[in-house]
């Protein structure tokens, strides 16, 4: 339904344009600021724009002497690997507690939400020594595991909410149509979730990518760092202010990724399964 | 009627999607959690093999303690903040991206998001270079006005700090509650607003009635998930742009006390015991909210 | 999104605490380099090879050892010559190095397992020297420090500019790195002009109003590390109210509720209102960190800053041309009042459940001989705690300055005091409310003294 109304259509484009520069601006001087030397910084007029020429070239360096291509690969790994497992566990546990009544639904759903309040940072210590009786400190395993852990209650959270807005209609009709449990899940109600899930794995993905606090004790080894540990062990090591440049390039490298991610994925969010698929 | 057979495979499913799932979250994160909180009756430093078993004293510390009260007031201040601030302009942005047929509706949807990707150190950053008294963009904005120099320093009130801190978070979280509802609206059939255009009903009318209950699940979830992370998280940019509390602790919330006290001051057992609090008053406030929002559902319908 | 949020959290926080921990010795200090060092190369190679095994009784040193150290400012080149050397001269002992940025926090899982490194270098975040005596992680070292020689034969206590911090008597790590706290300014900029530079309190009280009259900010320091301001203002003010005797912040930092009581506290705080009510300190300070409150310095927006002696190598490549850095560790003093040097140390220390301490009591013995320590300067741009240390032809000017302030007779050089945590926040959060007038020096006092009353024994 379009707008008719020539103001109000005014007003809402200025407000999207005003928020459109509030989001751009921030990304567009990381990337400037990645283009320039040491000696643009001090000038110390941020706002500036880089001189040529333009340094490409610190983003090679980051990526070879500081071994960010090891620490992108190690990200790729544990990231899709905690995030697909996430995804599929919270979307079966999220459909069952969502859709099936049985005793202790609720405790479990509390459960979940709650674990959700914490601040997990408390249970770094204990964590570790759990990984280490595992065998699993420095293995992407490891990390695998604690993220998808990690990322349950939200997504369960989240899904729910979903499954709970699906019209009931689906699985009656499923059922008489003879399907299983397992297949209405699968064939039915799981591809009928898609923009619930699909906002489910950006979510899980963006914080599994970017996950420092954990990852930087419970991987030691610099070879098997993510991006974000690797980025803050050279931010540290370039004590702070003297190779800038190559240091937004590295916030770049890393926030890249995810952005990429989300403009391919929003597409589908947007479109949906319309409620066709009811009939 | 459900046969016995069909019980027991009803129930096997249920168990089958549900136990191991359970399972492996208790061992990866209830358990080291609930280590981790059992500190709170402990007298700690987080660093030491021992630790001296204290029974509640943390928790009769930490009601007398004035810092945590005022971390508190200053958690459901952003709290309130925050909720108020995102699901407006979040559900506003997710009906003009979707229901008003904007042409480059896309555009704006891929890069409303910004905010949410990018590190939150750049935010800090940023944010903080926008206060900055001497050189910061908001005073210079301001002296366009005035005509003189403004050099007010907007992180260093003595009592109100707190408040500079809504503008970063609000911009930083809406975009992905923008995309929530997205995806929530994009579930109602169309059908339902081709009916509603055919009646002649306005935009707003249309949203009153058809938007808004059908996405309210969602808006529920993002609330009390606002709530739960504002609760739990926002101490990220308390750090970033005060240092923990500057100045003297009044924008402390409380993840930055936690943090200052179970890693910097050497009192994990203390920081344990802010932990549980964390989670009771999280807990009730989920509770509370849970129980209003259900009687709005109620009345909607 | 309280993951995302957690997980950059510590990348926030990790800045956030490498900054501060930059602030502290952590950061690299002064370029000076020691008369040693010229010809501390060629002997040290000898020194090292020859000294080791006689040193060593001839005792080859067998099995594992670890070492933990931080690596920050001042980098690891230093580490890495330093242990090669070891290496060289005990060739059957297995060294393990475990350093980086982030080591403090990646070994702190060990140290709760009663499972630590050896040898241990105290600094950066998460690493604090006094927590870890109260923890009981550290080695006793009181006997044997009285009698330790390094390699060369000399004995360790008579090399040292500054003896090491006793707790309850004992002895637990020793200084190695040497800084000092104090207030910088631009010598090109007054003698520009035609300002004096200070030697007491009202000389600096009348300079700002002159410098406040000029249109500059006469003093800036960061509000969000008030530890800057108290270190390098407050505490020398402190000693220089109680007739200069330091034993006062000892106590102070001891927990002594009577040295809380004490007015010279009150005097000292007092400067701070003085500075503060006649409007020289900038506004903008209660909520800029320490590079922005440095950039500022150096852009002649302030004449006074409050810093260590690591300043001109962290702001390197910011300093403008013709900035020539004017140090003096005090300005606090009463007029003809002696200068106050608050120094701030990095220190080496034994783990109590090292499994190796003959292998890190040799080690430790090695690095405080005179060609590994001089070597110090040259590899890490930092001041080492050997006497003699400071002076040298090729230091830049604040160096010099700040030598010939530490060994004058004239200069009471306070040894490096640590509060507890709980104290030292206390004492930030307490510093910047005053700054910024929210409360009286008697209510900082109070505040503080509370806090002392909470701290167990």
């Amino acid at each position: 339904m379009a707008i008719k109304n020539p103001l109000a259509k005014l007003i809402i484009w200025v407000v999207l344009l005003i928020w459109g520069i509030a989001v751009i601006y921030p990304l567009l001087w990381t990337l400037l600021d990645a283009l320039k030397n040491n000696e643009q910084f001090f000038l110390n007029m941020p706002w500036a724009l880089p001189k040529f020429p333009l340094l490409w070239s610190n983003f090679s360096y980051v990526w070879t002497k500081y071994n960010f291509s090891t620490y992108f690969l190690n990200s790729i790994v544990v990231t899709v690997g905690s995030t697909l497992l996430g995804m599929i566990l919270s979307a079966m546990t999220a459909y069952i507690l969502a859709r099936y009544e049985f005793k202790g639904s609720n405790v479990l759903f509390t459960i979940y939400v709650a674990s959700m309040m914490i601040p997990f940072a408390l249970a770094l210590i204990p964590l570790f020594f759990l990984l280490n009786d595992l065998h699993l400190v420095n293995t992407w395993l490891g990390l695998i595991l604690v993220y998808a852990a990690l990322n349950l209650p939200f997504g369960i959270f989240l899904l729910v909410g979903f499954y709970k807005s699906l019209p009931k209609e689906i699985e009656e009709a499923a059922i008489i149509d003879g399907t299983s449990h397992y297949g209405t899940f699968f064939r039915v109600m799981l591809p009928l979730s898609q923009p619930g899930l699909i906002t489910v794995m950006i979510t899980n993905m963006l914080n599994n990518w970017n996950e420092y606090f954990l990852g930087v004790v419970l991987t030691n080894e610099p070879t098997k760092y993510t991006l974000p540990i690797g980025l803050a062990v050279m931010q540290a090591e370039m004590q702070y202010r003297v190779e800038w440049g190559p240091l937004f390039a590295g916030l770049l490298i890393t926030t890249l990724p995810t952005l990429m991610i989300y403009i391919i994925f929003q597409r589908q969010i947007a479109s949906g399964i319309t409620a066709g698929a009811v009939k | 009627m459900k046969t016995s057979s069909k019980k027991l495979s009803r129930n096997l499913f249920i168990a089958s999607f549900i136990i191991p799932t359970f399972l492996f979250f208790c061992l990866f994160t209830v358990y080291p959690v609930i280590q981790a909180l059992q500190k709170s009756m402990y007298d700690w430093s987080g660093m030491s093999e021992n630790s001296k078993f204290i029974g509640f004293d943390n928790f009769k510390d930490m009601f007398n303690d004035p810092i945590i009260w005022t971390a508190i007031g200053n958690d459901y201040f952003l709290v309130v903040g925050k909720v108020i601030g995102i699901m407006l302009l979040a559900t506003f942005f997710a009906v003009a991206l979707t229901r008003f047929r904007l042409r480059s509706a896309g555009f704006f949807r891929a890069i409303f998001f910004i905010p949410n990707v990018i590190s939150v150190v750049v935010i800090g950053v940023l944010w903080n270079f926008i206060y900055n008294p001497q050189i910061g963009f908001l005073n210079a904005f301001l002296a366009l006005f005035t005509g003189s120099k403004v050099d007010i320093t907007w992180l260093g009130f003595p009592k109100h700090t707190i408040w500079m801190l809504l503008p970063p978070t609000i911009w930083a979280g809406i975009g992905f509650y923008m995309i929530l509802m997205i995806a929530a609206i994009v579930n109602i059939p169309a059908s339902y607003y081709e009916a509603a255009n055919i009646d002649g009903a306005g935009q707003w009318s249309q949203f009153r009635n058809i938007t808004m209950p059908l996405i309210w699940e969602q808006i529920k979830v993002s609330i009390i998930n606002i709530v739960i992370t504002t609760l739990n998280g926002s101490f990220v940019i308390v750090q970033l742009m005060t240092n923990g509390g500057q100045p003297d602790n009044t924008t402390h919330v409380m993840g930055s006390y936690l943090y200052r006290m179970a890693f910097q001051q050497y009192h994990f057992g203390y920081g344990a015991a802010i932990g549980v609090a964390i989670l009771i008053i999280s807990l009730i406030t989920t509770l509370i909210l849970q129980r209003i929002m259900r009687q709005e559902t109620i009345e909607m319908h | 999104m309280n993951m995302k949020k957690w997980s950059t959290m510590g990348l926030a926080a990790s800045m956030v605490l490498v900054a501060a921990g930059c602030g502290k010795t952590a950061a690299p200090a002064s370029e000076t380099t020691k008369p040693a060092a010229s010809t501390a190369p060629t002997a040290a190679a000898t020194a090292a090879a020859s000294a080791a095994p006689t040193a060593a009784a001839a005792k080859k040193l067998t099995g594992d050892f670890e070492i933990q150290y931080f690596v920050g400012g001042y980098g690891d080149k230093w580490w890495k010559k330093v242990i090669a050397d070891f290496q060289a001269a005990n060739p059957d002992l297995k060294i393990k190095e475990s350093a980086g940025p982030k080591i403090n926090e990646q070994m702190k899982p060990r140290w709760i397992a009663g499972n630590p490194p050896d040898f241990v270098y105290i600094d950066g975040p998460e690493l604090f020297d006094r927590q870890m005596v109260t923890d009981g992680l550290l080695e006793d070292l009181t006997d044997w420090y009285k009698d330790a020689k390094n390699v060369d034969g000399d004995k360790i206590s008579d090399l040292l500019a500054q003896q090491p911090p006793q707790y309850d008597g004992k002895i637990y790590n020793i200084p190695f790195v040497l800084n000092s706290w104090g207030i910088f300014y631009d010598k090109a900029l007054f003698k520009d002009k035609g300002w004096a530079e200070p030697k007491d309190f009202e000389d600096f009280m009348k300079e700002s109003d002159t410098i406040k009259a000029a249109g500059i900010n006469p003093f800036i320091h960061t509000g969000k590390y008030p530890y800057y301001i108290n270190g390098a203002f407050l505490f020398p003010a402190i000693v220089s109210a109680n007739n200069n005797d330091y034993k006062l912040l000892q106590d102070m930092a001891n927990n002594n509720p009577e040295a809380w009581k004490n007015p010279a506290i009150l005097k000292g705080l007092d400067k701070i209102v003085q500075m503060r009510d006649k409007g020289f300190i900038d506004k903008a300070s209660v909520q800029i960190n320490h590079t922005d409150s440095q950039s500022l310095f150096l852009q002649h927006k302030d004449a006074f800053i409050p810093n260590g002696l690591w300043l001109p190598n962290e702001m390197a490549k910011d300093v403008p041309q013709g900035f020539d850095f004017g140090f003096i560790p005090s300005i606090t003093q009463d007029k003809g009042g002696k200068v106050v040097a608050n120094t701030s140390t990095a220190t080496f220390a034994i783990a109590k459940k090292a499994k190796n301490k003959d292998a890190a009591k040799a080690f430790m013995q090695f690095v405080f001989a005179k060609a590994q320590a001089g070597q110090w300067a040259e590899l890490s741009g930092a001041p080492s705690n050997i006497k003699g240390d400071i002076s040298s032809t090729k230091a830049p000017n604040f160096v010099k300055d700040a030598a010939k302030y530490l060994s004058s007779s004239d200069t009471v050089v306070v040894p490096t005091v640590s509060f507890a945590a709980d104290v030292d926040k206390a004492m930030q959060d307490a510093t910047v409310a005053l700054t910024i007038g929210t409360i009286t020096p008697q209510e900082w006092v109070k505040r503080v003294s509370d806090v002392v009353a909470k701290q167990k024994k």
